[in-house]
């Protein structure tokens, strides 16, 4: 193992902070909060595949090809919503969204 | 016997229910027939319980209120007392009844007035045989209400509405005196029966039965207009007259009287209540026989004379003269009633004009109404011979033979009312029949034609009345006359009635020489005032009114006074606690607590703006959280 | 004779339920629902009526409690000992008859009025019927607690929906008001269950067995006060009483007949079923207090109405001053002012009930409860104005009627006890017809005083009015089989009391 565990994990650490930093000033674009999102998924995936390396156990690697799976079925999902939500309301930005209140 | 006595009960509460039930729907003879049929039925009754009457009787007929040791049930009692008092009710209101007819004629809601006259003998009745107080209590109570229904009988007038109000608040806070007496019996001997209580006096300390007994005289003050209550009866008049005769004259204001004379022997056995209920009674008879000689109502004259004579009553159960307050009861009842029914008559025939000062010469005109009414003024005055003499002397001659300073000053003051009577009494006779009404000014607001045509029926049944008022003296003659004194015997075995005192012979004709010296002098006052040149320049003089004449006009402003000391402040109370105690106090600070909540609920319900940002914020937020707590483990 | 072996008091429970699902299928057609809700509810007087005609043979019966006429007792919940006991004695069979017929009178009263979603607004009365009889029959304490909960949320709605003027701060006043004493209540029932649990090891909510359990004389006192703040809302004593005026004036005709009949009770129930019996020692401590509140209630609450301009107000208010008398007779704690305190429970009931009524009718035809718009009634609904009469007579207790007979039982009894009281307590009754015979005389006599078209009482209103009157006249003037019927338990309570 060349890579340090400890340096994975500040390496996703940094990469989740700036998504999550990026989905929080960035939110006048639905498409780029999806992108930050990505981001952040990324992130947690590298904390698995670092996890899985140092300890020799596949389960993380599995969990990484899972969530990849996943998030391309998360985004396709998600682009055909914010398409629609475009076409109802001619925004993308998500300020001007309030229907979700109690 | 059983069977009448309940009779006597029956038939005028089943008229009454008759005119309620079917009201409008009776044509208005049958109404009337009903109502009349059903007082003169008890009244046949109960002459014949009178001639099959051998003893006191107590029956039970149902029961009422029984929980535990408290029992209450629907019991009469008929002794002496209550047999003759049943006897003069449903006589003279059977002849108010008929009077009814003809001055209630062409009235739409004749139905309701024979019904509350009809219902008003039941209760009375009830409230006269009843052998427990809370059974009295019922009829008493019954009483006040058919009084208050019926002074308000007119009711779209404001002025008639109050006044049936008045009547009913008034009594009622007597009432509870009445009411607290009756349960604090209850509380001391374990029943309310009044024969048994009557025998209890000696079981509890006289301080004990003096409480009772001021109670009691409260009660009877609501009832019998004396002072301090006796502000409800003046206005009471604005009732239709009949009913002036037979609520607020001849039987219910009594009522007091009886019950004064029916707990005599519990409460009598205290000289402080005796000497109360003298003052009371003594002080009532002045108050209200001063008053008199100031109206100028009619009506409000003979109100103020019923506050007066019962005074005499009063004074006469204090002096312990039970038989002489109830002789008295009696002939008053007569002549009291035949004094409203002619002046129904007058203010018939003037349109409902019942100024004194408007009226004039009606004795030429209508001598059908003046002759009675003489008779009844007679009565009334004191005058030597008449009813009223003899029973009003023989009050006087107990409260005499009493002795002793208070008693004393209580024969000389009941003296002195004896002239103003005599006075007053004359006043209006002079006025309303002798001389000349003034041309100048009209007999009645409507018109100045005299209604000559009087329902044959108003003036015949003034003349029983007249005749049974000043023969009344008839039923006890003092001894020094040679008759046998047959109320007195009558009366004489219940308990509290064989007299405390007995009068000297040679000083009861000295007495009732002062007596009715003392009327004839009033009569000569009124005379010299009221007739011939002078009527004219007094008449003027009176019209015009001083403060002084004012004072006694208003009732020595005690209506005033008591507007002043109770009913601002209590209207003023009302409205206080209602804005300031219950809206802005507790409601205020209960709504400020609920306000104070939803504002402190607002904080996080801002936080659910619906916007995605806020969410991300409180992710981040509690990421950061967590991460600083970990690293506060972790490190620290 | 009805047979022993049917479970009278469960139908007697839950019939009102099982007619709700009979309703679903006429959720349409709401004259049908009216005529089989009413029918449900005739049954269930004729069940209560049925019950009071045979109670002496149900007495001469021993059941496993004494004084008990019926008991139904079967397991529900085993792990916390909670079960399903019902139990009717004497005074719960006054209670429930006046249940049964209350209803009645409010669905008759409700017939024309209440137009919109009439299938759902009988759906609730009817689940308040089960809410209620289950209130006057559990002897588990939980199940009370259960039943009492119940009785409340139909009202919450019924006020909330069919109310008028400020219905939905009024709903939500009353509902936080009862909400925070029953909380406490049950606080103070689970308290009692550990506390027995933890003596006898035995675990139960049953009345009779939680009876026998000791407490420390601070710790009942505790308890005592939560069940007392959870009834004395209820009641309503004086404090705690705002919410009523405004819940009253703001209810639709049928929820005032209810409150005032029927809700009120379950406070005054509770303390003679419950709160006495549970905790003697505390309730005689705080015997005091309950006898200041009661009386400055009687005269705060009569002061009060006579200021009330709206005749609706008016009454709500005088239901607070009659309660104090009811009050004053629990507090007294002695046979004669206990007995006429239940009288007066049932009496106050049907005259109050019968006075909204008619404020109902009034107010559905002048669109109006302002007593200042009215004058002059005795001449253009004479029929409505001599039962307007009659009940206001009966209101300020009038012997004949039946409010004396309470109220004279109440003063009579706590005389005995203290004298103080009962002589302040008289007063009250003076006020009473103060106010009272002012709205009769605004309303009824007098010149009137604006305008309006108004149409006496129709048939249905007439029948109803009478009935109530007769039976009004019945308990004044012959009370006597009603006092038989509560003597027993009446007697069995004071043995246990202190």
């Amino acid at each position: 193992m060349i890579v340090p565990l400890e340096h994975i994990l500040i390496l996703a650490a940094l990469l989740f902070f700036l998504g999550l930093g990026g989905l929080l000033a960035w939110r006048t674009n639905l498409i780029m909060m999806l992108v930050c999102i990505e981001v952040m998924l990324n992130a947690v995936m590298l904390v698995f595949v670092g996890g899985s390396t140092q300890w020799g156990n596949a389960d993380g690697q599995i969990f990484a090809i899972f969530i990849m799976a996943l998030t391309s079925s998360e985004v396709s999902l998600a682009l055909a919503m914010v398409v629609y939500l475009h076409r109802r309301k001619r925004t993308v930005n998500t300020d001007l969204f309030s229907e979700m209140k109690g | 016997m059983e069977f009448y006595l309940a009779f006597i009960l029956l038939f005028p509460l089943a008229g009454g229910l008759c005119n309620t039930l079917f009201a409008r729907l009776l044509p208005r003879r049958l109404s009337e027939a009903v109502a009349c049929g059903a007082i003169w039925a008890s009244f046949i009754c109960a002459l014949l319980v009178f001639f099959n009457f051998t003893g006191p009787l107590k029956v039970e007929y149902a029961s009422w209120l029984t929980a535990f040791d408290f029992q209450a049930p629907v019991t009469l009692y008929l002794d002496q007392l209550s047999l003759s008092l049943a006897l003069m009710i449903t006589f003279v209101c059977g002849l108010i009844h008929l009077y009814s007819i003809g001055y209630m004629k062409g009235d739409p809601a004749l139905a309701r007035y024979f019904a509350l006259l009809n219902i008003f003998v039941f209760a009375m009745l009830v409230l006269v045989l009843a052998e427990n107080l809370p059974l009295l209590y019922l009829g008493w109570e019954g009483v006040g209400f058919c009084s208050y229904a019926l002074i308000g009988f007119w009711y779209q007038e404001e002025k008639n509405a109050t006044a049936g109000r008045k009547a009913f608040i008034v009594t009622r806070i007597g009432d509870i005196a009445f009411g607290i007496a009756m349960v604090w019996m209850y509380r001391l001997f374990g029943t309310v029966s009044i024969t048994q209580l009557n025998s209890m006096a000696s079981l509890v300390p006289a301080g004990i039965v003096t409480g009772l007994g001021i109670l009691l005289l409260i009660g009877a003050t609501g009832k019998s207009a004396q002072l301090p209550l006796s502000v409800w009866l003046p206005d009471a008049m604005a009732g239709p007259t009949p009913v002036s005769a037979q609520i607020h004259a001849a039987t219910m204001v009594t009522a007091g009287v009886y019950l004064l004379a029916r707990m005599f022997p519990l409460i009598g056995a205290s000289e402080a209540v005796r000497a109360a209920i003298a003052v009371i009674g003594g002080v009532t008879a002045f108050y209200a026989a001063t008053c008199a000689c100031a109206q100028r109502d009619l009506k409000r004259i003979l109100a103020y004379s019923t506050i007066s004579q019962i005074g005499y009553m009063v004074l006469g159960v204090g002096a312990g003269a039970l038989t002489a307050a109830t002789f008295h009861l009696l002939t008053h009842a007569f002549f009291k009633a035949l004094l409203f029914l002619g002046a129904g008559c007058v203010i018939t025939v003037l349109h409902h004009q019942q100024d004194i000062y408007r009226m004039g010469g009606l004795k030429s005109r209508f001598p059908a109404i003046y002759w009675p009414f003489l008779a009844g003024a007679l009565c009334l005055a004191g005058f030597p011979g008449s009813g009223g003499f003899f029973s009003k002397d023989a009050i006087l001659g107990a409260v005499f033979a009493r002795g002793g300073a208070l008693y004393g000053s209580l024969f000389a003051l009941g003296l002195f009312t004896a002239l103003l009577t005599a006075f007053y009494t004359f006043r209006m006779l002079f006025v309303v029949f002798h001389g000349e009404a003034d041309n100048s000014r009209p007999l009645s607001p409507s018109s100045g034609e005299w209604h000559s045509h009087l329902p044959p029926v108003m003036t015949v049944t003034l003349i029983p009345l007249a005749l049974f008022g000043l023969l009344g003296g008839i039923l006890d003659l003092p001894e020094y006359l040679g008759a046998s004194a047959f109320l007195s015997g009558f009366l004489g075995p219940i308990p509290g009635f064989a007299g405390l005192v007995q009068a000297v012979p040679g000083d009861e004709v000295s007495l009732q020489i002062i007596a009715a010296a003392t009327s004839i002098v009033g009569l000569g006052l009124a005379w010299s005032r009221y007739t011939g040149d002078r009527r004219a320049a007094s008449l003027a003089m009176e019209e015009a009114g001083s403060p002084r004449s004012d004072f006694f006009l208003y009732g020595w402003y005690l209506d005033h006074l008591y507007h002043l000391l109770l009913i601002r402040p209590f209207e003023w109370l009302s409205r206080f606690l209602w804005k300031r105690i219950d809206e802005s106090g507790i409601d205020g600070s209960l709504d400020g607590l609920a306000r104070f909540t939803a504002r402190l609920g607002g904080v996080p319900a801002g936080w659910s703006s619906g916007r995605v940002v806020t969410s991300l914020f409180g992710l981040a937020g509690g990421v950061c959280v967590v991460l600083a707590y970990l690293a506060w483990r972790v490190l620290g | 004779m009805i047979p022993n072996s049917l479970p009278i008091l469960t139908i007697l429970v839950f019939l009102p339920l099982a007619c709700c699902l009979l309703l679903l299928p006429a959720w349409k057609r709401p004259r049908l629902a009216f005529s089989l809700a009413l029918a449900s509810m005739l049954l269930e007087l004729a069940l209560t009526v049925g019950l009071f005609a045979s109670w002496k043979g149900l007495a001469a019966v021993q059941t496993a409690l004494p004084g008990f006429l019926l008991l139904e007792d079967r397991s529900w919940i085993e792990a916390f000992g909670i079960r399903y006991t019902l139990g009717l004695d004497g005074i719960s069979l006054l209670m429930v008859m006046l249940t049964a017929f209350s209803f009645c009178v409010a669905i008759l009263v409700s017939w024309r009025a209440i137009k919109e979603r009439a299938v759902l607004f009988l759906v609730l009365l009817l689940a308040m019927e089960t809410g209620i009889m289950g209130v006057f029959l559990s002897l588990d304490l939980a199940l009370f607690y259960l039943f009492w909960e119940v009785m409340l949320i139909p009202m919450f709605f019924l006020i909330g929906v069919w109310g008028h003027g400020r219905r939905i701060y009024s709903t939500i006043k009353f509902f936080l008001f009862t909400l925070f004493g029953s909380l406490l209540m049950l606080l103070a029932i689970i308290a009692l269950h550990l506390f027995h649990a933890q003596q006898t090891g035995v675990v139960t909510f049953a009345l009779h067995a939680l009876l026998k359990t000791t407490l420390a004389p601070h710790t009942q006192l505790w308890l005592y006060a939560a069940f007392f703040l959870a009834f004395a809302i209820k009641f309503p004593l004086f404090p705690v009483h705002t919410w009523l005026p405004d819940a009253h004036t703001d209810a639709p005709t049928a929820g005032s007949v209810i409150l005032a009949g029927l809700l009120l009770k379950t406070g005054s129930y509770g303390l003679i079923r419950f709160g006495y019996p549970l905790f003697p020692q505390a309730a005689h401590i705080l015997t005091p207090l309950f006898y200041t509140l009661a009386l400055i209630g009687i005269i705060y609450a009569s002061l009060v109405a006579f200021a009330q301009e709206d005749m609706k107000r008016l009454i709500a208010y005088s239901s607070i001053g009659h309660m104090g008398f009811v009050a004053i007779g629990i507090a007294a704690w002695q046979p004669v002012a206990l007995s006429g305190s239940i009288i007066q429970m049932a009496n106050h009931g049907v005259t109050t009930g019968a006075l909204f009524c008619l404020v109902g009718m009034l107010d559905e035809r002048a669109h109006t409860r302002e007593i200042a718009a009215f004058g002059g009634l005795w001449g253009k609904t004479p029929l409505w104005s001599f039962f307007f009469l009659f009940f206001s007579l009966a209101s300020v207790g009038l012997p004949g009627l039946n409010n004396f007979v309470g109220e004279f039982l109440i003063l009579a009894g706590t005389m005995k006890s203290s004298p103080l009281v009962a002589a302040l307590a008289f007063g009250g009754i003076v006020l009473t017809l103060i106010y009272m015979v002012r709205l009769v005389q605004e309303v009824c006599f007098q010149e009137e005083r604006q305008p309006l078209e108004l149409t006496d009482l129709v048939p249905r209103e007439l029948c109803l009015l009478a009935l109530v009157a007769l039976l009004n006249l019945w308990m004044g003037v012959h009370p006597a089989p009603l006092l038989d019927l509560i003597r027993t338990p009446v007697r069995l309570l004071i043995g246990g009391g202190p």
